[in-house]
């Protein structure tokens, strides 16, 4: 499974790639594997307010739904609308195409895991 | 000692494949194989797919009684076929809820192949008797347009006609092909001894049949719109609710649950049956519950997901016969309400056979 250096992820199996204006959030190669074929994202409001931990997405796939959480507080300024039409992106191309939104805020940088922390999370499982 | 998950014959095999496993009814099972659900859901669609369906019970039933213990316990009448034809029916209790929902396979005069949901094997045992032979063989199930002539490449046989079933050799060992199924298009079911088994399912994936798991499974018999035991079929669930009553033959001699069923009809059946579509891509999901415009609850989703033929949300649910065919339905998904529309199942056009 791949897990890029350049991210931090979330023990909710989520990626963050902090950017010079927001954060773009995603699931990682392990949520889309574990979750199966992606058939309907429903995505948040732009402009809407988060705390981190507000569930701010729901993906369901062929067995199940699962809710993605905030990993940041701000606000949402972007969403991928790809998904709409394709939700299986979040299965093909969990860390570029798949991307679900980018949220304007700071990241408590205790609340995440680099690469090999997150490794080691899914290797425990 | 733990209980230990129960596996098929085929259990190595699907390892093998790269199966992505699940729990089922005890017995892990392949969810998937590396296409996933919908590429395997597709392939039986427009090609064809295999399925291990080993988890299934089958009871075999002899002797000179034997149509009688069936006839006397089942709510399908045997009358209707005769030897080397297949008959789907219900075992119910005394308050008419479905115990199980079964395919007979009459093999011989006095020989009955009786094929319960995996978890119910001992129900049927304990109502009908007979031997359970669940663990001596596997089963095969090959389903979509192009399943005859795969089986025809490898095994030399088409198959029966649907809900017919034959005498079938493969690799040295005797076994039985039927013609049912179920994904509500045509397709074949084999019984045979495990090492054939496995040889025969290894055989049609080199020939190009396509692995399926339990996900596709499900996915293509709710398009179908064919129940599922413990969703459509239960505790509290009549064939009547579940507008199953052509599985029922009033006509012949008492069986467990018929007087229960007499009195429903007269009473009027509630709830009932019905399909739903959600117009977008949004799935319905099992336990959903529908609700109408002024908020009264006017029933629930007892199976629901996401068609891959129709690209939206499709689900089986039960409401109260006057809700049927109402445009104000809603499903409740976080802080919204999600519309579902009535719409008539199966959920596909599946007259190919």
């Amino acid at each position: 499974m791949n897990f890029p250096e350049h991210l931090n992820y979330t023990s909710d199996h989520e990626w963050l790639d902090a950017g010079a204006d927001a954060v773009t959030v995603g699931v990682t190669d392990y949520a889309q594997d574990a979750l199966g074929d992606v058939v309907y994202v429903g995505l948040p409001q732009i402009g809407k307010e988060v705390a981190a931990g507000d569930s701010i997405a729901e993906i369901e796939s062929t067995k199940s739904v699962s809710d993605v959480y905030a990993p940041l507080t701000g606000t949402i300024t972007e969403i991928n609308d790809a998904l709409n039409e394709r939700p299986e992106l979040i299965n093909e191309d969990p860390y570029g195409e798949g991307w679900i939104c980018k949220i304007a805020g700071t990241v408590d940088l205790s609340t995440v895991l680099d690469q090999q922390g997150y490794r080691a999370l899914i290797q425990q499982r | 000692m733990a209980v230990v998950d129960k596996r098929t014959a085929l259990y190595g095999t699907h390892l093998d494949l790269g199966a992505k496993m699940t729990k089922f009814s005890g017995f892990s099972m392949p969810l998937s194989y590396d296409k996933g659900t919908i590429e395997e859901h597709l392939a039986v669609r427009r090609a064809s797919g295999v399925f291990d369906v080993s988890h299934l019970g089958t009871v075999e039933i002899s002797g000179d009684d034997a149509f009688d213990r069936l006839q006397a316990q089942l709510t399908n009448d045997l009358r209707k076929i005769g030897p080397g034809r297949t008959q789907y029916t219900h075992l119910l209790d005394e308050t008419g809820s479905v115990v199980d929902d079964i395919i007979v396979w009459w093999l011989e005069e006095q020989l009955f192949h009786v094929m319960p949901n995996a978890a119910n094997t001992d129900n049927v045992t304990g109502a009908i008797g007979g031997q359970d032979i669940t663990g001596s063989r596997v089963v095969i199930a090959i389903q979509g347009p192009a399943a005859r002539a795969a089986l025809a490449a490898v095994a030399g046989t088409s198959g029966p006609l649907h809900n017919h079933v034959a005498a079938f050799d493969f690799a040295g060992a005797a076994g039985y092909v039927a013609g049912t199924g179920y994904t509500g298009g045509d397709g074949i079911e084999v019984e045979i001894g495990v090492e054939a088994g496995i040889e025969l399912f290894r055989a049609l994936i080199k020939h190009g049949v396509a692995p399926c798991g339990l996900g596709a499974r499900d996915t293509l018999r709710l398009e179908a719109g064919l129940p599922l035991h413990g969703h459509e079929l239960g505790g509290g669930i009549t064939p009547l609710n579940a507008n199953l009553g052509w599985v029922v033959a009033f006509g012949k001699e008492g069986f467990p649950g018929k007087e229960a069923l007499l009195r429903q009809k007269e009473h009027g059946v509630d709830p009932i049956l019905a399909g739903f579509a959600t117009g977008s891509r949004q799935p319905l999901r099992d336990g959903d519950r529908l609700f109408g415009e002024d908020g009264t609850e006017a029933g629930w989703i007892s199976s629901g997901g996401f068609s891959p033929m129709r690209r939206e949300g499709i689900g089986l649910g039960f409401v109260h016969p006057d809700s049927r065919g109402r445009q104000d339905l809603t499903v409740v998904r976080g802080d919204r309400k999600v519309p579902v529309q009535p719409v008539p199942y199966p959920f596909v056009d599946l007259k190919s056979r």
